[in-house]
């Protein structure tokens, strides 16, 4: 069975974020608006006002409470949407560890951005590198359709009884969130459809008045240990489940985006890019011309950053000859970018080939053709033996 | 000598559920909160989902891995979560039609201080939540220091008595105050020694919250930070009142008045002397104490007499 041929609109990043949410019919809606985010935020509210959406709509007073607001009314029984970006991601730190120990089925849009200290009003991975901790599910998207559709997959991921975890989407404030692109967005019954499957499962526990329940108490020792241990197996099961959903995904609305990660002329590629978000974009068309010029590289693009994909990108990556890892972030007390230092856990699976850790991206610079062909000559030089170096802050050597 | 009839307690009238904790708690002997926590379901009905935090009340609501000392539906917070979650969890209800009566239940910690941004937002946006707060005037639970609602001169573990200090030095927030600028639905004072009053409220409270935001102050004096005697405790609530250091007073849909006079106020010392945080204070301290008690009196009737 296929879906239908959906609606093709032109609009920006956060008008999809919200076109996302609005199809998957979220029941109560939390949102506090922040730069790059606050069209969504105000987009959800006009689909409440215009009675296309029937949600709960809360206008809190920050981040903070929008996370605690979506996180009770999804122990109660609701789907739930929120969204946010850099300082307010940072402020709901608390909520968030709540919502993931609670195993609240929640799905969060962060449009990405640098976070606080230096007021950096641009685009990055720091704020979602930072949470990663905190026990949700990361997903990272490339462009707009994505976005939209990575919304769709993640409702039929965080409310799998097998799952039962928060969902994080992130996309590139700034670069995607003011782009406009045309999206195809599908008929909301064929959306019905795909997440139907959601329905036909044991219903999950729920707080109901008048019955003697208790959510987040005192877990000690062993109680704590289960919880955790639970929680960390769900995480596991995670990584499949990411694969199975894209599967099913493209069979029925036609778009495959590759589960965890996304391979790009990896095959036959004997040095490979790693790289996320909207860069991703550029590193597929430089990959196009080098490969002109008889390079043999490839890309592949992280889509899953927790739980981390380590059997599939040892699968893709082993036996090359040098990687190449651009971050967008920083991984404060290592040298090395968090992605970069992420995969070296990994070399061991891979082979001691060298990896090269490149952080470019910060604050709105752009990951350009130019930074990535360099990227591609330099490991493309390591994979044959010259020196190199470990750690390069691209815009800090131009 | 002929001995008086006790007139019976008629705060039985009000009760529509048995008490819905075990016996033999986990709380301090003498701890008003104890029966606070016990009284509010009593009242109330059981069909209601408690939000609490970790604090003096945590050790039972919470309760430990699998077990709790009470058969309510419960959800635990950190601090700065509270009125959020209960506006998370009553928009849902009130959604699917599902009959729930939301409680916060935190201490003043919570209320005036670090959870207090998303109380001022949920009772700005009038969700259906009922807040209490148990006044005990600090942070008791992690061994007495001070919070906004500790009052002048009052030695704690965070304002100590030395050679320099002399206890807080700034007078407490007024937290009913401040949540009646909110314009709830309905708000009040209440405390143990009057628990008709009590009850009346909290039946108000009931009906009122299906209009919207409801806020209520429980003084809730705390035997171990404040050095009382654990048999003392309500009469330092009683104590309270008739000094109108504690005046009880509510406000329905945003008109305030008295629901308690005292028609000649005892003066603070009647209520210092029952407790050692203000042992240290002589002569000016406590005038300035008084001084700062009659004042806020002075403020809360005036708003009273305002809407007579």
């Amino acid at each position: 069975m296929k879906a239908k041929k959906g609606q093709v609109r032109v609009i920006t990043g956060n008008a999809v974020g919200a076109y996302g949410a609005m199809i998957c019919r979220p029941e109560v809606v939390a949102a506090y608006p922040i730069t790059p985010q606050s069209e969504l935020a105000e987009q959800l509210a006009q689909f409440v006002a215009n009675g296309v959406l029937d949600a709960e709509y809360v206008e809190v007073e920050g981040e903070n409470s929008a996370m605690n607001v979506v996180l009770a009314a999804s122990i109660a029984g609701a789907r739930t949407f929120t969204a946010t970006s850099s300082y307010g991601l940072v402020f709901m730190y608390d909520a968030l560890q709540e919502t993931a120990s609670f195993r609240a089925p929640v799905v969060m849009v962060d449009a990405n951005r640098e976070t606080p200290g230096i007021h950096a009003v641009s685009s990055g991975q720091q704020d979602m590198i930072s949470a990663r901790d905190t026990g949700w599910v990361q997903i990272v998207v490339e462009n707009d359709q994505e976005i939209l559709d990575q919304i769709i997959m993640a409702y039929r991921l965080a409310e799998d009884y097998d799952i039962q975890l928060p969902v994080m989407v992130n996309y590139d404030g700034f670069y995607l969130s003011y782009l406009a692109e045309a999206v195809e967005i599908p008929p909301i019954e064929d959306v019905d459809t795909f997440l139907a499957p959601l329905k036909q499962q044991p219903g999950r526990q729920k707080l109901v008045p008048g019955v003697s329940i208790g959510c987040g108490t005192h877990g000690m020792e062993m109680g704590y240990v289960e919880a955790r241990y639970k929680h960390c197996m769900a995480l596991e099961r995670v990584k499949n489940k990411v694969d199975e959903i894209d599967k099913a995904f493209g069979d029925y609305f036609g778009r495959y985006y590759g589960g965890q990660i996304e391979e790009y002329r990896t095959e036959d590629a004997e040095i490979i890019v790693l790289a996320s978000g909207s860069a991703a974009g550029t590193v597929r068309t430089v990959v196009d011309t080098k490969r002109e010029e008889g390079v043999k590289v490839g890309m592949v693009k992280l889509r899953l950053f927790r739980p981390f994909p380590a059997e599939r990108l040892i699968k893709a990556l082993k036996g090359k000859k040098a990687i190449g890892v651009i971050d967008r972030s920083l991984c404060f007390g290592w040298k090395y970018g968090p992605i970069c230092m992420e995969l070296k856990t990994l070399a061991v699976n891979i082979g001691a080939i060298p990896i090269l850790s490149y952080i470019d991206g910060l604050a709105n610079l752009d990951v350009n053709v130019p930074h990535i062909e360099r990227v591609i000559n330099e490991v493309n030089a390591a994979a044959q033996g010259k020196p190199y170096q470990e750690v390069t802050w691209i815009p800090m050597e131009e | 000598m002929v001995e008086k009839t006790k007139k019976k307690s008629r705060v039985f009238n009000y009760f529509c559920e048995e008490d819905q904790f075990a016996g033999g708690v986990a709380w301090c002997s003498g701890c008003p909160l104890e029966l606070t926590a016990r009284f509010v379901p009593k009242v109330l009905g059981k069909n209601m989902v408690f939000v609490g935090t970790p604090g003096c009340a945590a050790p039972v609501l919470h309760g430990q891995n699998v077990g709790a000392w009470h058969r309510l539906a419960y959800m635990a917070s950190v601090m700065t979560g509270v009125p959020s979650k209960a506006t998370g969890l009553t928009r849902y209800y009130n959604r699917i039609g599902q009959d729930a009566t939301v409680v916060c239940f935190t201490g003043d910690g919570c209320a005036t201080d670090v959870g207090f941004q998303p109380l001022s937002g949920a009772a700005e946006r009038n969700e259906k939540i009922i807040y209490i707060t148990y006044d005990n005037e600090g942070y008791m639970n992690t061994g007495n220091q001070r919070s906004s609602a500790t009052p002048l001169g009052a030695a704690t573990t965070t304002t100590p008595v030395g050679k320099i200090g002399r206890g807080k030095t700034t007078v407490s927030k007024n937290l009913p105050l401040v949540m009646l600028m909110h314009r709830p639905a309905y708000m009040a004072t209440a405390t143990l020694s009057h628990l008709e009053d009590f009850a009346k409220k909290l039946q108000k409270a009931k009906e009122k919250v299906k209009k919207g935001f409801v806020y209520l102050h429980v003084f809730s004096p705390c035997p171990v930070g404040w050095r009382i005697n654990s048999n003392m405790s309500i009469e330092v609530c009683r104590n309270a009142v008739r000094t109108n250091y504690f005046p009880l007073w509510e406000a329905e849909d945003g008109k305030p008045r008295f629901t308690v006079e005292i028609a000649n106020p005892k003066p603070i010392t009647e209520l210092t002397k029952l407790m050692r945080k203000f042992s240290h204070l002589k002569e000016d301290g406590l005038a300035e104490l008084q001084k700062a008690v009659d004042e806020r009196y002075a403020l809360v009737k005036s708003l009273c007499d305002a809407y007579k």
